[in-house]
């Protein structure tokens, strides 16, 4: 793959890629676009490997995942605070409480354990299929709906509807 | 509660990305940085490939010459008066059964080496 080709494919999943990250950074632009770099190095590496298995996007958003979770071992990421939600660009509702809604449903997501966040970002914010958050969170089907299923509950537990 | 409620704030609690074009550019950035860096390890694999060739092939010229001498022309061992050559004439005589092992083992290790495709770069 020429650096050309890989620039036009990027060109397009560049910004459901950092949407995905920057959720997950909880609103913290900077470290998510710079993981987002991160992966998109890695991917430029190794897309002699990439066998087109599967899609370009799930194959990309698996390694930007990866970068995620290996950042998220290496320091505790900055929890986010009320400023944070701001950062995250948050539609602000049809009212007042609809922001403040949002506001805590993004600290929420900051509680939550780190696979079913991804799972719920991916699947609502991402709007990507079961098999696909399978195929980029690496597990099976069954357990991707457990996560989702938990991480609602879990969700629920800190956002007062 | 109903996870219908906590679903369509999910949906409706989407995150916007500002447009970034510097994005773009600081990824190609770094693609460059990494063109180097496989261009100067793609030197480096190509440098000890022909080091590697090189002292093979020396290793059999040597080693067949050797053999050559030792199982051929016996009498040109006669009259060597340096110490150095007189222990390796000694070494290839005690050992001269065992000398076409190495000898073909360094073949085999060179006919491998510039059989095999050079080692890809990174990728």
């Amino acid at each position: 793959m020429t650096q050309e080709q890989f620039i036009d494919l990027v060109r397009t999943e560049q910004e459901p890629l950092r949407r995905f990250l920057l959720a997950l950074c909880s609103g913290d632009s900077a470290l998510a676009d710079d993981i987002a770099q991160e992966a998109l190095i890695r991917a430029y590496v190794s897309s002699g490997s990439f066998l087109g298995r599967s899609k370009f996007k799930t194959w990309l958003f698996r390694i930007a995942y990866n970068c995620y979770i290996d950042n998220f071992r290496k320091k505790t990421p900055q929890r986010v605070d009320s400023a944070g939600s701001e950062a995250l660009n948050l539609p602000s509702g049809d009212s007042a409480d609809g922001g403040f809604r949002y506001q805590q449903l993004y600290q929420a997501l900051d509680r939550i354990p780190e696979k079913e966040k991804a799972a719920i970002v991916l699947f609502y914010f991402e709007d990507k299929s079961i098999k696909e958050i399978a195929a980029i969170l690496d597990m099976p089907a069954g357990t991707v709906k457990y996560n989702l299923s938990m991480g609602r509950n879990h969700l629920r537990e800190h956002v007062k509807l | 509660m109903k996870d219908n409620n906590i679903e369509d704030i999910l949906r409706q609690a989407k995150p916007v990305v500002k447009d970034d074009p510097t994005f773009l550019m600081e990824t190609r950035r770094r693609m460059e940085q990494v063109e180097g860096i496989k261009k100067e390890v793609d030197r480096q694999h190509r440098k000890s490939r022909i080091i590697l060739i090189a002292t093979l092939a020396t290793g059999l010229v040597v080693g067949m010459l050797a053999m050559a001498i030792v199982f051929l022309y016996p009498s040109l061992f006669q009259g060597f008066d340096s110490s150095f050559l007189a222990g390796i004439k000694d070494f290839l005589v005690k050992w001269k059964q065992f000398l076409p092992y190495p000898v073909a083992a360094i073949a085999v290790a060179l006919s491998l080496v510039l059989t095999l495709k050079p080692k890809e770069s990174l990728s």
